[in-house]
């Protein structure tokens, strides 16, 4: 029951951290590899605020989402103004900097060992500490995730992003900013991560650099092209069913000291095979 | 003196860097492709070598091996998999997720199948030393720098002499003109990313002969290869060579003042100041 | 007083393809333009370089006495000139309205701020812009297809939709890519109203188009253009009536 209970909470995180990688893949079309370190940063953000007493889980969490929208606006805003090309190497050169961070900024985040002992999060002084509570704050931030990202996409912005996605240069012509919504995009892409990364590290107690590394990047992008580009439910699904995955692996006989290899060797013929047979995932719109 | 040593191996790195970036900048100016896969065939080039090394056959054999195995591995992924999806209409993005799932499938099968430790070739001379300028080369950083610029001289009179060097370059730079007449451009593009992928295979065998083998580190010289060739300049050969072999030596003369996990920040570093004052990079394309 | 809008020896090359040469022409406030010339003159270039999507090697183009001179097109648009293209591009899988609505500058939820914090706000304001968009799709003739995605449309509707798209900007000069081709008898009529419609509202069109006839009847003046230069301007009359012109354009080389 326990067990359940755990599962469903961390789906919910990485629904949240679904809706960040959608918004920036599938919605704004943008590549990148980067949503682990962005979600990192909020871990850590919140995890060094909790553990040095310096604010509460909120706050922590407010602080983290504001971190983590201006980084992606910072990461974004220049290379997205040449070209896509150069935030793939963009995207790339961020992950790679920040696992360096986190595994080597030991006073920071704690080095390789990560950051152990985490506080519960706390809801105005009340702190949350049986899994059913940390569920009920999950669920919570999901509902609110959902009902946040349901209405910019029911907003003119979304519409002016899925115009974007089909002719850049028409929306231009119409007198409109691609590139500020797109970095809008991106802004609110970080919100989520963000906050989902301090979440991740409240229920968890415990983060290290291995959670935010470019596997983890490349499982981000799995759930969603799996469950589905560009829509609420895909990143639903996508989340639900490869965090199930890991389980379901269980029954088959692998060594553990390949199990790793193998999860992320599923994650890559999961993403050739989508893109290939089924680009728009289960539940989602074609990328 | 400890700079003359950090200079040297700057340039042996940035030599073997520099087939890197060709190899990458000729794919990504004819295909228009970031073909994120290619860090895989680096990869896959030097366990093939390997395999080929520990069965006791001669080293020639275990490198032209390598370099078969990377021309077959790298045509068969532009062939079947990229080509397949320019038949399906797939989007710019849709193309590369499937090729970062490639990736991860060759990085984590590599991983499963030998192991993901690191893996030394069973080579006695590799180590021997040489004196050049009174300081202490091993063999393997001489066979580099030599075997570098002479598939730096080979591609060069490839592209610039033969006629099937010329009309790829005539597909590179204008596919649509290319598709009207006698050339076909899949026919060209795979003949493209084999070539790459044969001189790719190159490093791909020579830095781990010096640094030894590890299933994941492949993106990063990738990544380094692609800065190069944006600083150098698209579609420059020598661009993105000379640029390669910059970046390794500031890269390595940075060690005087900064910890070797930050030069990454270095090489990302120099990215950001092109993509702000000079994104389209040093050297005009063709050359 | 300065030209409605003036051209000024463009200068457009592409690689050793010059696609304009010292390419000058004025276009007078409340007349209907008509751009004509065999293919591969630069007509679209020019539309090209008017509106910000490309950035001449040389040469000025000045609006209302104010210089476009490295504007972006949403600049552009922003001061009063809007294009459509040749090949359309709509936004296929929206509706025709969300098309037009693309259009309409200025409306609150296009960044996610407004969108998340004050959404009856922002609800309330696109009630608003709805009914704004559904009067142009009236204006062009398409309300009855508003709900409609775009894939579904015809032809000669998707044209239409073009110009609505263009309306909704608010710009008083036009630009219209061949806003006739492909079109059937009654479709072709419809657009010649519609455009003589514009221009009595104030509107002045520049048209790039091939149809001699959508010439002759909509076009107060007519410019010739050939290898990317402006090679004559006159009347409907005196252009199509000229034997040289003729020649370039139906049967000579380029």
């Amino acid at each position: 029951m326990d067990f359940l209970l755990s599962y469903l909470a961390l789906a919910e995180i990485y629904v949240l951290l679904g809706l960040s990688t959608n918004l920036l893949v599938g919605i704004a079309g943008i590549f990148s590899v980067s949503q682990a370190a962005v979600f990192g940063v909020g871990a850590y953000i919140v995890a060094q605020s909790l553990m040095h007493g310096v604010m509460g889980f909120v706050p922590a969490v407010l602080v983290a989402a504001v971190a983590c929208i201006v980084l992606n606006i910072l990461v974004t805003l220049p290379s997205l103004r040449v070209s896509g090309d150069y935030f793939v190497v963009t995207s790339f050169g961020i992950q790679l900097l920040a696992t360096a961070v986190f595994i080597n900024w030991t006073e920071g985040t704690g080095g390789a060992n990560g950051l152990p002992g985490i506080p519960p999060p706390d809801i105005f002084g009340y702190a949350l500490e049986t899994n059913e509570q940390l569920l009920m704050l999950t669920t919570a931030a999901v509902v609110l995730g959902c009902l946040v990202f349901w209405l910019t996409m029911h907003a003119p912005f979304g519409r002016l992003l899925r115009a974007i996605r089909e002719d850049e240069l028409a929306v231009a012509a119409a007198g409109k900013g691609v590139l500020r919504a797109k970095v809008s995009a991106a802004a609110l892409a970080g919100a989520f991560a963000g906050s989902a990364g301090g979440l991740y590290a409240t229920f968890l107690s415990f983060i290290d650099p291995v959670s935010f590394d470019l596997d983890a990047s490349i499982l981000l992008l799995t759930m969603v092209v799996v469950g589905g580009a560009r829509t609420l439910p895909g990143s639903i699904l996508g989340p639900f069913l490869l965090l199930a995955l890991p389980q379901l692996l269980t029954f088959i006989d692998i060594p553990t000291t390949i199990a790793a290899s193998a999860r992320q060797f599923i994650y890559g013929v999961l993403l050739i095979a989508f893109m290939l047979f089924r680009p728009q995932g289960i539940v989602g719109e074609k990328l | 003196m400890l700079a003359v040593q950090l200079l040297i191996n700057g340039l042996v790195t940035g030599a073997a860097l520099g087939l890197v970036a060709i190899s990458f900048s000729l794919i990504y100016a004819t295909t228009k492709l970031f073909h994120v896969a290619h860090a895989g065939v680096y990869t896959l080039a030097g366990y093939v070598a390997w395999s080929l090394s520990t069965r006791g056959l001669p080293d020639i054999v275990a490198l032209l091996g390598a370099v078969a195995a990377a021309v077959v591995v790298g045509a068969l992924i532009q062939g079947v998999l990229y080509a397949e999806l320019g038949r399906r209409r797939a989007t710019h993005l849709v193309v590369l997720i499937a090729s970062l799932g490639m990736l991860a499938v060759m990085q984590n099968t590599i991983s499963a199948v030998y192991s993901p430790n690191i893996l030394q070739f069973p080579v006695p001379w590799r180590s021997n030393l040489v004196s050049v300028a009174g300081v202490p080369v091993t063999v393997t950083h001489l066979l580099t720098v030599a075997v570098s610029l002479s598939a730096y001289a080979g591609t060069m009179w490839f592209f610039h002499r033969t006629i099937l060097g010329k009309q790829i370059r005539a597909v590179a730079s204008n596919p649509f003109l290319a598709e009207i007449t006698r050339l076909r451009p899949q026919r060209v593009y795979v003949i493209v990313v084999a070539i790459g992928s044969a001189i790719v295979a190159l490093p791909g065998v020579l830095v781990p002969l010096d640094l030894g083998l590890q299933p994941f580190s492949g993106i990063n010289p990738l990544l380094t290869a692609t800065i190069a060739m944006i600083a150098g300049g698209i579609g420059s050969i020598t661009g993105s060579f000379v640029l390669a072999v910059g970046i390794a030596v500031l890269q390595n003369l940075s060690l005087l003042f900064i910890p070797g996990e930050w030069s990454i920040g270095i090489t990302f570093g120099i990215f950001v100041v092109f993509m702000l004052f000079r994104p389209t990079g040093l050297f005009p394309a063709g050359r | 007083m300065a030209p409605y809008l003036q051209a000024q020896g463009l200068e457009v090359s592409f690689g050793g393809l010059r696609a304009l040469q010292d390419c000058s022409f004025t276009i007078d406030k409340g007349r209907i333009t008509c751009l004509v010339g065999p293919n591969g003159a630069g007509k679209t270039t020019i539309f090209n370089a008017i509106t910000g999507f490309l950035t001449p090697n040389a040469g000025h183009v000045a609006f209302r006495g104010d210089s476009l001179d490295g504007l972006t097109p949403q600049q552009i648009v922003a001061k009063g000139i809007a294009r459509t293209f040749q090949n359309l591009r709509l936004f296929v899988d929206l509706t025709a309205l969300d098309n037009v609505l693309i259009g309409l500058p200025a409306q609150t939820g296009e960044e996610p701020l407004a969108a998340i914090f004050r959404p009856f706000h922002v609800a309330a304001a696109q009630r608003r812009r709805r009914q704004e968009a559904m009067a142009t799709l009236e204006h062009v003739g398409l309300a009855d297809r508003a709900h409609e995605f775009v894939r579904n449309l015809s032809y000669g509707e998707q044209k239409l939709l073009t110009v609505a798209r263009v309306l909704a900007t608010g710009a008083e000069l036009i630009l219209l890519d061949e806003p006739a081709s492909g079109l059937s008898a009654g479709a072709l009529d419809a657009i010649m109203a519609l455009l003589r419609r514009l221009q009595a509202e104030g509107k002045t069109l520049l048209v790039v188009e091939h149809n001699t006839r959508v010439v002759q009847k909509i076009a107060d003046d007519v410019l010739f253009l050939h290898q990317g230069h402006l090679m004559a301007t006159g009347t409907p009359e005196a252009i199509i009536s000229d034997p040289a012109l003729a020649e370039i354009y139906f049967g000579g080389t380029i």
